[in-house]
């Protein structure tokens, strides 16, 4: 079972403060939103736990079951979605999710990549150049992308930015299967995707 | 486009009647790194700067093993520097009329010394591939880590077109002595410059 712990955490940018003292603790199934003004770091709190970003104190565990996981081992728990992250223009959708297959080293067939690409409603645009795609496709694909190794831990920064309400629905349907397998982060100022989960850690306040 | 601009300037702008036959040696194998090394900067720097201009580096970061990604961007740039001189070194022979005595010492030099080139440009291009004075940190950068490579395989190229025979080819030895310490120093060095 996957739990993840963070502990004390606080991040700064030379003189400017962004948080201080976050610690909560998540279980399979939870879901938690990080809410907070533009700027309070909503984002940078999902690069901390994400490992992309170091934090100024504090530290962030992740255990399978009873064993600590390292953090050079932690890429395979963690899909995440973010404005910031991008996939490759110059490679179709279906290629995105083949080479990110091989990158994280298991194996997966075209089909299953067909599959998630099918999950999330792109199935007519699979072998278009992900440069051609509209914003709200390559947020789909995003998601494909984050959820291709079946992470216990998906980290959703603004999952329905872009999307119309179709694409909100599957965002809605990959939360609610994400509590079976592990645990949900959701950075946002959305009411919508703030309700969808059972605790919030305001920023602002 | 750079390094044949370049060559064709050079060749015609100094030619092979411009100097004198007994520094031609050491003038054209000075001028042949040069080309080299200034092509190898401004093409393979590209490497990891492109990935953060198009916002992949996170989702690579997610997904890949630093050193995955470190040698997956230094086979790429090695292939590229490989075409560069597959390309560069014979018309710099044909336009310069550039007479080698010692061929195999002049190939080995070529190749180890690109190898070098290319591992010393591919740690370089990481660590400046978020800075925002790009420019100036390249070259603060790349001048202590490239001097030595540039240095040696303008010897050994020297060498070789004068016809010297060293036993051993003590250049092509340090060149890849380089090229093992440069990787080895990167894998360790990389997972550091790779996290922000």
């Amino acid at each position: 079972m996957f739990t993840l712990n963070v502990s004390g955490i606080g991040k700064h940018y030379r003189e400017t403060l962004l948080f201080r003292d976050i610690s909560f603790q998540l279980n399979r199934g939870d879901v938690l939103a990080i809410a907070g003004w533009n700027g309070s770091g909503k984002s940078t709190l999902l690069r901390v736990i994400a490992g992309l970003v170091r934090p100024s104190a504090g530290r962030v565990e992740m255990f399978a079951g009873s064993e600590s996981i390292p953090k050079e081992s932690r890429r395979r728990f963690i899909g995440m979605v973010a404005p910031a992250i991008s996939l490759y223009d110059e490679l179709t959708g279906l290629e995105n999710m083949e080479f990110f297959c091989r990158v994280r080293g298991f194996a997966c067939s075209r089909n299953d990549c067909l599959d998630i690409v099918d999950r999330m409603g792109l199935t007519e645009h699979a072998k278009k150049m992900c440069g051609d795609y509209s914003s709200g496709m390559k947020q789909r694909l995003k998601l494909a992308q984050a959820l291709l190794h079946r992470p216990s831990l998906l980290l959703l920064d603004e999952p329905g930015c872009n999307l119309d309400s179709k694409g909100i629905k599957v965002v809605e349907e990959i939360i609610s299967r994400q509590r079976e397998l592990g645990v949900t982060v959701i950075a946002s100022n959305e009411k919508r995707e703030v309700g969808y989960a059972d605790r919030i850690i305001n920023l602002s306040e | 486009m750079f390094a044949v601009t370049t060559l064709i300037a050079v060749s015609f702008s100094i030619g092979s009647f411009r100097i004198e036959e007994a520094e031609r040696p050491f003038l054209y194998s000075v001028l042949l790194w040069i080309i080299l090394t200034f092509s190898a900067l401004s093409g393979l720097a590209r490497s990891f700067i492109k990935e953060e201009e198009a916002g992949t580096i996170d989702v690579l970061k997610l997904s890949a093993r630093p050193q995955a990604v470190f040698l997956g961007k230094l086979l790429f740039n090695l292939t590229l520097l490989g075409a560069l001189e597959l390309v560069i070194v014979p018309l710099f022979i044909l336009l310069m009329a550039y007479q080698i005595n010692f061929p195999g010492l002049f190939v080995a030099m070529v190749i180890s010394g690109g190898l070098g080139l290319g591992a010393g440009t591919t740690i370089i291009a990481a660590m400046i591939a978020r800075a925002s004075a790009r420019g100036a940190l390249f070259s603060a950068l790349s001048f202590p880590l490239l001097l030595p490579i540039m240095i040696i395989s303008i010897k050994g190229c020297e060498r070789a077109a004068v016809g010297i025979s060293t036993a051993g080819w003590p250049e092509v030895r340090i060149a890849v002595a380089y090229f093992v310490i440069m990787i080895t120093m990167s894998l360790l060095l990389f997972p550091l410059v790779w996290e922000e």
